[in-house]
């Protein structure tokens, strides 16, 4: 799968992401945004999706961080997603607040199952699944 | 069928259209129209209040600018009048709406340059589409933007209601932290 870099405007210049798609079971009409975050262990998302999608976070393990400067709490579900026609499951750990404009995938939840090449200089992403 | 006349006492002004006299503009911001035989004065404050919390349809190839957000002409008139939109058609909400002030146009007519100095696999042309949304959420198909709303919630109810399917959805950055995470200093 091949994906261009996502163009996000700034007041001063705009910001080239490397972000796709990612469909979460429950609200597969919009595909949430997510930033392929080397950097990041876990695929962490912004709080509200959990609630629109309908998946429960009552008794669900619980952590703080810090991300944005902000403080949030993030608690974790294991959640179907689906990027292209790659449907996988895996855990996410929601978030309130949530900064950002986009959603995080990590280690975790994605590097772990998908081989990621980022060509910048061409602004483009390949993704294939591991094998 | 539709027809603006000149309101009582109102003076004629550049407004008129053709040599029929079926169309006529009251004021500025005020029309008063014939739609499907019925009589309607219509104000453009009124119409930009009543559409104050509506969220625009679907759009076609047509669209109307009120208060910065492009809705459906059709969708506009209908909601200020009451009418079935079957009563009308896209051209005739186009012309009242355009008399009233507002700004109409058509999609398939604009298209953000790309530049080839500015860096990017669509050379700037997504950013500058997303821009004036900015702080805002979106639902987006291609570079297009189907819905802007100001919670994510408002966004996937218009999805469902409309039965649309979405490529992507985001908040569009309205500061550094947001687009980044990188915290203020």
């Amino acid at each position: 799968m091949r994906f261009p870099y996502k163009e996000l405007p700034g007041a001063s210049k705009d910001y080239l992401r490397p972000a796709v798609p990612v469909a979460v079971e429950g609200i597969s009409r919009a595909p949430q945004l997510c930033l392929l975050d080397t950097g990041a262990l876990h695929n962490r998302f912004a709080g509200w999706v959990a609630h629109a999608a309908g998946i429960d976070l009552t008794d669900a393990d619980e952590e703080r961080f810090v991300v944005g400067g902000f403080v949030a709490a993030a608690r974790r579900a294991s959640v179907q997603l689906t990027l292209g026609e790659v449907t996988w499951e895996a855990p996410v750990w929601f978030c309130d607040p949530w900064p950002l404009a986009f959603h995080l995938l990590g280690q975790e939840g994605f590097f772990r199952w998908f081989n990621v090449r980022l060509r910048a200089a061409i602004y483009e992403i390949e993704i294939t699944p591991e094998a | 069928m539709l027809q603006m006349a000149l309101h009582r006492g109102s003076v004629l002004g550049a407004g008129f259209v053709g040599a029929t006299g079926k169309c006529y503009t009251v004021s500025m911001s005020q029309v008063q129209a014939k739609i499907a035989q019925q009589e309607f004065a219509l104000d453009a404050e009124e119409i930009a209040r009543q559409l104050r919390d509506v969220m625009p349809d679907p759009l076609g190839d047509h669209y109307v600018v009120v208060a910065g957000k492009r809705y459906p002409p059709k969708q506009v008139i209908s909601l200020v009048t009451g009418l079935d939109r079957a009563d009308f058609n896209t051209h005739q909400a186009r012309r009242i709406l355009s008399r009233l002030g507002f700004t109409v146009g058509r999609r398939s007519r604009e298209s953000p340059l790309a530049s080839p100095d500015r860096p990017g696999p669509h050379r700037g042309r997504e950013a500058d589409l997303l821009r004036p949304f900015a702080g805002r959420w979106v639902a987006q198909r291609g570079l297009e933007v189907l819905v802007a709303a100001d919670t994510p919630e408002a966004v996937l109810g218009w999805l469902e209601r409309h039965n649309q399917q979405a490529d992507a959805m985001f908040r569009v950055p309205g500061d550094q932290t947001t687009a980044t995470g990188v915290a203020p200093a």
